[in-house]
């Protein structure tokens, strides 16, 4: 049996000094790269992940440089895929499995919901399930419903889960080393609209880099971001923004374009969830903004909302506001209107500067 | 780029200039054709100046409360393509100190998407160092500002105290409630500036300031004694100032002569009530003021000076055969007259209509400069409000104003016992230099026995 109190392993690798740009494909593989070196127990599989090196190319180059039983190829099973892997997970592997897309994980909730998430507490701590799935998320790329969900409020909502959302490359790796090391299934949501660039959601704007940014900067070699700590990805003084993954990019324009000074709380785990962090900021400004790109009614911004209220109550000036993906399928052709962009997340953060 | 200037227009026959009561648009704001650039009144109009084109304000031609000639320059604006302006472009307009453009709000010239190093404060530890702690450094330059500056402050909680009703709850965000339950105040005696009235944390301060000048030892933390500080200028602008010139100039040339009758009304309430039960769904309902209408209009007839305006200066009294009625109207922004043309021509029904026309016009601001004007006597009514007596001051330069009170049922002495009886006063002025009391008088004795016998009202 693993020990469940494990110590991060301490970065001893030089290579984790010496950065190189990374877009945040190269850098997820990366983390992979690194974690199939140094953990033989580590095996990556998924739909066309093997040969092919997955349709976003994330697992480019594994199965010529690991071999086919370290990163192979899955039947179009969802099911199947996540349910070999718990067993794998639960007999000492650290498999790190890949759903397509977000959009194809519901044939898979029971082997995550029943099976996954609970084998900790249905085996009194005998087993665990070390498992990773990864998964591209989110809009932004013409897919349309099938191809641009944000499913993490169903992920949140299960006991037992880790929920993981990087907005940038060097987040990316750190954050998925990490969620390989950690002993409880992780959910691994990848913002496939950031996969090349940031996307501050003008879309008629020139594509930028990765390249041309500081968080593309990525060490080669091994190193972890916790599993259980937003970032302050922009100090301000006005109000805080709650946010993750492609939102936290948009909530940046929205600041420069209104010129409210808002800080950013990028949340990167949505659950463990760094509350303290939001607590501070909240007291500190008096106002709060939740933005996120998954429908609204039930979405994650309700239960920070709610967080926000039972925690910062008395520091409140203003009503909380949220931004979010309207209750619809994500569709074809208003992509625009549905996505929230820089003008419906700056007109939130008047509302609350104005209350 | 050109600029395109546009002129205060001529709004109305004979108006030399106009008041700008409203901007619409400041200096730096786009504009769309159509778009409203700003209110301006004349006499007792308000016209909205809209804009015939697409641009950019560069400056206005003057200070809301300014009059302006018709002709005279009242926005400039850059447009697309040539303007219509070929003189002086460096030459400001009166009022374009405000001009400057709105570099303000621009964001820095930033590369797209590049976020400064210094933005980015890791909230946990920097996992890239060599043995990565599960705590974590909070940043120890974190923002020094605590307390609480909420963004409204800066516009100035307004000293003026607002006094709630005892069961109407205080709005108020939490921090503020907080802030007050900490300091033992209670929100329900501070008065709110706010958005929808509620208190902000400057309405607090301005509490907290006022209680510890005031005889805290009486009234405690209770707004409804405490010293209040504080005034307001309020300049007379627009129809405001047109009604204390048009006020003052009726009462500094005028000799009011007041003279109050009192009316037993109760045949005409009963016939009233008749018309309306038979006719009112085809015909609308009256109310008293169209059947008074039709008396004075009567009473005209006998006393056709009463039916004149007085040129003082030529020294010339003109009667009219026509009655012009002006109605005193209440509208949002003040008084107004709107004019029931020959009302010598209506009957009830149609003075009726007529009047619910032209004072709905006047309340939205819509009525046409001539349906604002050419009264020859003018009847003034407060309705349910009318109290027992009034003193009407003359609708200038007309020469008589008949007001209406109060409708009350009232004891009457009639063969020797007590009638109840419903009774309402009239109190009219008259200009004394021109109508004598003993006419003013009979005036309103003749009207009143159209009241009193209302079917003489239509049976002549």
């Amino acid at each position: 049996m693993r020990d469940i109190e494990k110590e991060p392993v301490a970065a001893e690798d030089a290579a984790a000094e010496k950065t190189t740009p990374m877009t945040m494909i190269q850098a997820l593989r990366s983390a992979m790269d690194v974690m199939m070196e140094r953990d033989s127990n580590v095996v990556v599989y998924g739909q066309d992940v093997g040969y092919f090196g997955g349709v976003f190319r994330v697992t480019d180059g594994l199965q010529a440089k690991y071999g086919k039983h370290r990163a192979f190829d899955a039947p179009i099973s969802e099911g199947g895929i996540v349910g070999t892997a718990v067993g794998m997970a639960a007999y000492g592997l650290r498999p790190v499995v890949e759903i397509q897309f977000a959009d194809y994980f519901y044939p898979a909730t029971d082997q995550i919901v029943s099976e996954a998430a609970r084998l900790r507490y249905r085996s009194a701590g005998d087993f665990t399930s070390p498992l990773t799935i990864r998964m591209p998320c989110g809009g932004g790329i013409y897919g349309g419903q099938t191809h641009s969900q944000s499913p993490e409020a169903f992920f949140t909502h299960v006991c037992g889960l880790r929920t993981v959302m990087p907005s940038n490359p060097y987040d990316a790796k750190g954050l998925l080393i990490a969620s390989i090391e950690n002993d409880d299934p992780v959910i691994f949501l990848e913002p496939k609209r950031l996969y090349n660039g940031p996307f501050d959601g003008h879309h008629d704007r020139p594509v930028v880099s990765w390249s041309k940014h500081d968080l593309g900067k990525v060490p080669e070699g091994y190193y972890t971001v916790p599993l259980d700590k937003a970032a302050i990805f922009r100090p301000g003084a006005d109000l805080t923004v709650l946010t993750y993954g492609t939102m936290v990019w948009v909530s940046e324009a929205a600041a420069n374009e209104t010129g409210i000074d808002a800080e950013i709380i990028d949340l990167r785990t949505l659950w463990p969830l760094d509350l303290d962090t939001i607590v501070e900021s909240v007291k500190k400004t008096g106002r709060c903004v939740v933005v996120h790109e998954a429908t609204k009614t039930s979405g994650f911004g309700a239960e920070l909302a709610a967080l926000v209220q039972e925690h910062c109550f008395y520091h409140l000036e203003a009503p909380i506001e949220r931004v979010a993906g309207w209750d619809t399928p994500y569709p074809h052709a208003q992509e625009w209107a549905y996505f929230p962009g820089p003008d419906r997340v700056g007109a939130a953060f008047k509302r609350a500067m104005e209350a | 780029m050109g600029i395109h200037v546009i002129k205060m227009p001529d709004v109305g026959e004979g108006i030399a200039e106009c008041e700008v009561v409203a901007w619409r648009v400041q200096p730096g704001d786009a504009v769309k054709e159509d778009q409203i650039l700003a209110d301006v009144m004349t006499d007792k109009a308000t016209v909205e100046i809209p804009s015939p084109v697409h641009g950019t304000v560069m400056a206005l031609g003057g200070k809301v409360g300014e009059s302006l000639a018709v002709g005279a320059e009242l926005v400039r604006l850059e447009i697309e393509g040539a303007g219509n302006f070929k003189g002086d472009a460096a030459k400001p307009a009166a009022a374009s100190a405000g001009a400057s453009a709105p570099a303000a709000d621009e964001p820095a010239d930033v590369p797209h998407g590049f976020v400064p190093e210094p933005q980015r404060v890791a909230a946990g530890a920097a996992s890239v160092s060599a043995a990565p702690s599960a705590e974590g450094v909070r940043d120890p330059g974190a923002p020094a500002a605590r307390h609480p500056a909420p963004a409204s402050s800066g516009s100035g909680a307004s000293s003026r105290a607002i006094f709630r009703d005892a069961n109407e709850k205080p709005l108020a965000a939490p921090a503020v409630r907080k802030r007050a339950w900490d300091m033992g105040i209670e929100l329900q005696y501070v008065g709110g500036s706010g958005a929808a009235g509620r208190i902000t944390h400057a309405d607090l301060d301005n509490f907290i300031a006022g209680r510890q000048r005031g005889h805290s030892a009486q009234s405690g933390a209770d707004s409804r004694y405490a010293e209040l500080q504080g005034e307001e200028a309020v300049p007379l602008i627009g129809l405001r100032r047109k009604i204390a010139e048009k006020m003052q100039l009726s009462k500094r040339q005028i000799p009011h002569f007041t003279y109050v009758e009192e009316v037993d009304v109760t045949e005409l309430e009963a016939l009233r009530t008749q018309l309306n039960a038979r006719y009112g769904a085809e015909r609308g309902k009256l109310t008293l003021l169209p059947l008074l209408m039709r008396a004075v209009v009567l009473a005209i007839r006998k006393f056709p000076e009463v039916n004149a305006r007085f040129d003082d200066q030529a020294g010339i009294v003109t009667r009219y055969q026509p009655v012009h009625l002006g109605i005193a109207t209440q509208t949002d922004a003040g008084l107004m007259v709107p004019v029931i043309r020959n009302a010598e021509a209506r009957d009830p029904w149609s003075s009726a209509k007529e009047i619910v026309r032209l004072a709905e016009a006047a309340r939205t601001g819509k009525a046409a400069r001539d349906e604002l004007s050419g009264s020859t006597i003018t009847i003034t009514s407060l309705g349910p409000l009318g109290g027992i007596v009034s003193t009407p001051v003359i609708n200038h330069p007309e020469v008589a104003i008949v007001g209406v009170n109060r409708i009350l049922e009232r004891p009457v002495v009639r063969n020797g016992g007590l009638v109840p009886r419903k009774l309402m006063n009239l109190s009219s002025s008259f200009d004394h230099r021109v109508i004598d009391g003993m006419v003013a008088a009979e005036f309103i004795q003749t009207v009143r026995g159209y009241l009193e016998s209302p079917a003489t009202l239509f049976v002549e």
